[in-house]
């Protein structure tokens, strides 16, 4: 089966998810990454779209349950709600009971974790804390809460009394070819050349933290972070880079295609923090 | 004086165009897959009385052969109207010839053949015609001054029984059992000898004789068609299996897109499914692959395929038949609820070493059989092959990718057969399927660290397999066959997955098998299957994390090694009851079977399968047949397993079957088998869905199923030049993982399986031969954008239909193969092309979604490949 997977062809290519052409969120970013209960919790987003307006990004946060995707909402309640209009006091109060949290660009999300949410564990288990789900819809411009054309997104968020949290990473700079540039900048490529993509964490971004196994012994470990590409213009030799591989080729599209795109690189330490940079891309 | 063998016809499918009166109707018989050969030949004394006549002439005679061989019945069935006494002495001749016996997919079985016994002066006999050297002296007195041997070419095999005549005089005489023949008195100089024979092509050699020495020469013969050796298709025997179908070779290995291998022509029969190119899945009447059962020579083996399912794992050259059983098999056969294919291997092995090599695209092997002994009692056929996919394989992958897979076999036969009660044979084999993977150093395979590394799977069997029979007498014969072996499988993916599993295994088989008269036979048996099986599993995680869906859960590396026994005796009585006086008119079958199975610390099970099958004559050429029981089929090893020695809480999967059939032959060489049937399936082994914790059973025995349908084969015998059938599946199989749930298509459930295929022989040993295929697309569940999960940087698709409610296109596919045979005098060439996919050449295999699915595609087979590939037969 493999022999024949890595030798067979596809009928169409398939759009790779590095390829943003449409609305897509990217990344999630809770500050703190790993909060104790009481905490109180604010959110960033990386929402992309090339070709259509995001009218607003709502979100709702809940302490759940294994195996839950998050709030359960009742679809009736989002029936018809223009989250960028006025809405009246029972439809917010009906929102806030469902969890929401916040709907940018009006209302920053920022979610207050219960003083109880680590109530009945015991002490070990309090280490290791429960899982909340935050649930980000970013709703484009003449959609509602309740359409298809919605790009639905959930992020987990850590919530317990660990001794080493976790704390976002955090990208220090992005090589270009070997030169470092500040994450924003503008850079010029020559159309249709392939680019060595790096990119240089923080020295605090790759956390050691402490874990202890089922039989209770405790273990020293390390995060292993890992890198993924994104552009609108041009192609990557593949989305996801490994630590401590992170390097990327990126070609730059041919003419004629956009003169100018941007790249965004999101890092991830697979314990629920996350950070992004992006560099604008013009194109010779 | 000369007798001269004319002509040697078979009755049956291959000699159906002049049937000797005696013979049984050609309808009521199986096709023959060896036909007789005349190994003693004696020369009739000729009448004196016909010589004083100067009278020849041709006597055609019907002898009947019994299953040693032996003519047992000579009767005439034209006689020459001379009454000199040609007739007497044909008949007393013909009785003391000897021949190899015929046989049928059962073994020797007797014939009845048609001779014409031809008697000719020879030229110093006639009045007028002695030859001028001749003319001083008897010939009878003069010395022998030209002798030789008449030799088939390719096959080296000693021609007897053939006139060779010299020109211009006239002179002939027949070469004796050993293909020699002698002439005395010739006169010096040059002359022609002339072989002229049916069968043979016309050979006409200028031969300079001395006049004062011997002059020997050897002749070698053409044989006109090399590929018409008394070879026989697919058919299905009247045997005590109502659905079986026995594959033999030559013709089968002619079908297109099977790489030469028999075994892999049963995806061209009714019930089996068309498996996804590249899987090598057998997939019978809805079941699963891993309910089918295997068996080489009786004893099961876990796979029949090699890596990717092109080629099965035993040497073509050296399989004698195919038993392909899709259901309604007796209890010779256990736990196993699909389908049975049990690979026979040779049995006849020539007296001649032979040597076979043969080369395609994926391997190359070589088989050398012969026969040992002053009486070539001794016969032994040795082979191995090995693929070089591995090396061709890089030439098509992107730097820095490796994809390695390779496997090879061997195979060795004794087989033993004395003069008396005994036969023995001893078989070993063993195959290997490697399959290495890596990527380039940093290139991701998953976003997930654990899916890094190098991939590695392999897979390999050997057993050592005896087969005693015993002859008590001619009412009770004994089968004894033991064996042992080992089976072993691994997988791992870089330093997080290592999965690694041997079996050890002892196996005997005992059967006694007891016919008191024509209407009764009684079989009991014995299958006992014992051993141990070392394992280690290494995860990246516990298996508790199974009910985890939170990937920022920690991970805890898992590791257990184990050793787990296993040992169960089943037992099985089979009755083959003919009640009617014509005891081929009505076959019944009742059997029963007793399955035990013991994992210690696991479980204990067991469980009773009556069968029962018939078949009935209803009129000349017309029968219908019939089957129902029941069947059982322990858990899977992966599924008998449970940490700390918790018992594992499962039983038997079970099938009760059922199928209805009819048979029609039309013509001596067509056959028509219709046959429905329907399958109820319980108990089957799913995914426990409350499981929380190691606590809990990994598996539940709570699934249910049901699969029905209708098989058509249409099929042309291999006579004369052409073969060919029809095979056409109409099915549903269905599934339901819990009995309140509902029904959905199973994997591979395939509405429409319609194989075409055809094979006919040309002039100048060429032989084409084509196969048509259109089978509905599996099943397939279908997703729709999905949530994107931040963490884990992918999309958790949403089904848009229930499960297996969608299909992949339908398949179709041309294909073709020619082949052309050389022969040379002590060798033989077959060239051949495999064109596979002449025509379609696009055909979606498997669904492939994108990265978020709202993007579907399909991974598309092979395109138009032509196959290249020879065989080479050297005989010594």
């Amino acid at each position: 089966m493999l022999i024949f997977t890595l030798l067979a062809c596809t009928e169409n290519k398939l759009s790779e998810s590095w390829q943003i052409d449409r609305l897509r969120v990217l990344a999630v970013a809770a500050e703190p990454a790993e909060p104790r209960p009481g905490d109180r919790v604010t959110f960033t987003s990386l929402v992309v779209s090339p070709n259509v307006e995001v009218a607003a990004t709502v979100w709702f946060a809940c302490l759940t349950s294994e195996g839950d995707y998050g709030c359960t909402i009742d679809e009736s309640l989002l029936e018809g709600l223009d989250p960028t209009g006025e809405l009246t006091a029972d439809e917010l109060e009906a929102l806030y009971d469902a969890g929401f949290i916040g709907a940018e660009p009006f209302l920053p999300p920022v979610w207050n974790v219960p003083e109880d949410a680590l109530a009945g564990l015991t002490s070990d288990e309090q280490l290791e804390g429960l899982t909340a789900i935050v649930n980000v819809s970013a709703i484009p411009e003449d959609a509602d809460l309740s359409s298809d054309d919605l790009e639905l997104a959930y992020k987990r968020v850590p919530v317990s009394l660990a001794v080493s949290p976790n704390h976002n990473p955090a990208i220090r700079a992005v090589s270009v070819d070997g030169v470092e540039v500040p994450p924003g900048t503008v850079v010029s490529l020559d159309r249709g050349q392939p680019y060595t993509l790096t990119v240089a964490l923080t020295e605090d971004a790759v956390e050691p933290y402490t874990f202890v196994n089922n039989a209770g012994e405790v273990e020293e470990r390390t995060e292993e972070p890992y890198l993924s590409w994104y552009t609108e213009a041009g192609e990557f030799d593949q989305t996801t880079d490994l630590w401590p591989y992170f390097e990327a080729i990126y070609y730059a599209p041919e003419a004629p295609t956009a003169d100018a795109s941007t790249l965004w690189v999101v890092v991830r330490d697979r314990r629920g923090g996350m950070a992004w940079a992006s560099l604008s891309a013009r194109y010779r | 004086m000369s007798t001269l063998l004319l002509a040697l016809t078979l009755s049956g499918w291959a000699g159906a165009e002049t049937p000797a009166p005696t013979a049984p109707p050609v309808d009521d018989l199986p096709p023959l897959l060896k036909d007789p050969a005349l190994l003693a030949f004696v020369e009739a004394p000729y009448p004196e009385a016909a010589r004083a006549a100067q009278i020849e002439g041709t006597v055609r005679l019907a002898l009947e052969i019994d299953a040693t061989g032996a003519v047992t019945g000579v009767s005439v069935i034209e006689p020459t109207g001379t009454d000199v006494g040609l007739e007497e002495a044909a008949m007393d001749a013909a009785k003391k010839f000897t021949f190899s016996p015929a046989e049928d997919a059962t073994g020797p079985v007797p014939v009845v053949v048609e001779f014409a016994y031809g008697f000719v002066l020879d030229a110093a006999a006639k009045v007028g015609a002695v030859p001028e050297a001749a003319a001083a002296a008897p010939a009878a007195e003069l010395p022998v001054n030209l002798d030789g041997v008449l030799i088939e070419m390719g096959t080296r095999r000693p021609l007897a029984g053939l006139v060779v005549r010299l020109e211009p005089s006239g002179v002939e005489v027949t070469s004796d059992a050993e293909g020699k023949y002698a002439f005395r008195g010739v006169p010096p100089g040059e002359i022609t000898v002339r072989v002229v024979h049916p069968g043979y092509q016309t050979l006409e050699q200028p031969v300079q004789v001395s006049a004062s020495e011997l002059t020997t020469a050897k002749l070698w013969l053409r044989n006109e068609s090399y590929t018409q050796a008394g070879v026989i298709g697919v058919y299905k025997k009247p045997s005590a299996e109502v659905s079986k179908r026995t594959i033999s070779m030559e013709e089968v290995r002619r079908v297109p897109g099977t790489f030469g291998d028999p075994i892999r022509v049963i995806q061209t029969l009714p019930g089996a499914a068309r498996s996804p190119f590249g899987t090598g899945f057998l997939v019978i009447r809805g079941s699963n692959p891993e309910d089918s059962g295997v068996y080489v020579d009786g004893i099961r083996i876990p796979y029949i395929y090699h890596l990717g399912g092109f080629e099965s794992v035993i040497n073509p050259d050296l399989v004698g038949a195919v038993d392909y059983l899709p259901g309604g098999f007796g209890p010779r056969y256990g736990r196993s609820t699909g389908g049975v294919v049990d690979v026979r291997t040779r049995t006849e092995f020539p007296e001649r070493t032979h040597v076979t090599w043969s080369t395609d695209l994926l391997d190359s092997g070589v088989l050398v059989t012969g026969t040992l002994g002053k009486k070539d009692q001794h016969g032994f056929g040795v082979a191995a092959r090995r693929s070089y996919v591995d090396a061709i394989l890089p030439l098509f992958l992107d730097e820095g990718f490796v994809a390695r897979p390779q496997w090879w076999d061997y195979q060795a036969k004794y087989q033993w057969q004395g003069d008396g009660p005994n036969e023995f044979s001893l078989l070993i084999f063993g195959f290997q399927d490697v399959l290495i993977a890596s990527t380039p150093p940093g290139y991701a395979q998953s976003s997930d660290p654990d899916g890094q590394g190098e991939l590695g799977t392999t897979y390999s069997t050997h057993r050592i397999l005896a087969r005693w029979e015993h002859r008590f007498s001619d009412t009770l014969e004994l089968h004894v066959i033991p064996s042992v072996g080992n089976d072993y499988a691994s997988f791992s993916l870089g330093n997080a997955w290592q999965l690694e599993q041997t079996q050890w295994m002892a196996e005997v088989r005992t059967e006694l098998a007891w016919t008191p008269n024509a209407h009764v036979k009684l079989v009991p048996g014995v299958d006992f299957v014992g051993g141990i099986a070392p394992f280690s599993i290494t995860l990246p995680f516990d298996p508790s994390q199974f009910a985890e869906t939170d990937p920022l859960a920690e991970r805890e590396p898992f590791t257990v090694q184990d050793t787990q026994p296993g040992w169960g005796p089943d037992l099985y009585l089979l009755a083959e009851l003919r009640p009617l006086a014509d005891p081929e008119r009505l076959l019944l079958t009742p059997g029963l079977r007793f399955n035990f199975v013991s994992i210690p610390g696991e479980y204990d099970i067991w469980s009773f399968d009556p069968r029962f099958s018939g078949r009935f004559s209803v009129f000349e050429g017309g029968r219908v047949k019939g089957s129902v029981g029941l069947y059982h089929q322990p858990p899977q090893p992966f599924q008998s397993y449970r940490v700390d020695d918790l018992p594992v809480d499962l039983g038997f999967e079970r099938s009760l079957a059922g199928s209805l059939g009819w048979e029609q032959d039309i013509g001596p060489a067509v056959q028509v088998d219709a046959e429905v049937f329907y399958k109820a399936l319980d108990n089957l082994i799913v995914g426990n869905p409350e499981f929380q914790s190691l606590d809990d059973q990994f598996f539940v025995n709570a699934g249910v199923g049901r699969a029905y349908g209708l098989e058509v084969l249409l099929r042309h015998a291999p006579v004369d030049r052409f073969f060919g059938w029809i095979s056409y599946t109409l099915s549903r199989s269905e599934r339901r993982d819990q009995p309140d749930e509902e029904w959905y298509p199973f994997d591979f459930d395939q509405t429409h399986i319609l194989v075409g295929t055809a094979g006919y022989k040309l002039p100048w040993d060429i032989e084409a031969s084509a196969k048509v295929e259109y089978v509905t697309g599996n099943p397939t569940t279908p997703y729709s954008l999905g949530v994107y999960d931040v963490d884990q940087d992918s999309y958790q698709a949403f089904a848009t239909g229930a499960p297996n409610s969608d299909r992949l296109p339908a398949y179709w596919a041309v294909s073709g193969r020619i082949d052309k045979l050389f022969t040379f005098r002590a060798w033989q060439l077959d060239l051949y092309v495999d064109l596979l996919n002449v025509v379609h050449g696009k055909n979606p295999e498997f669904e492939l979604y994108n990265y978020d699915y709202t993007e579907k595609s399909y991974i598309q087979g092979l395109p138009f490949i032509p196959s290249p590939g020879f065989e080479a037969r050297f005989q010594f």
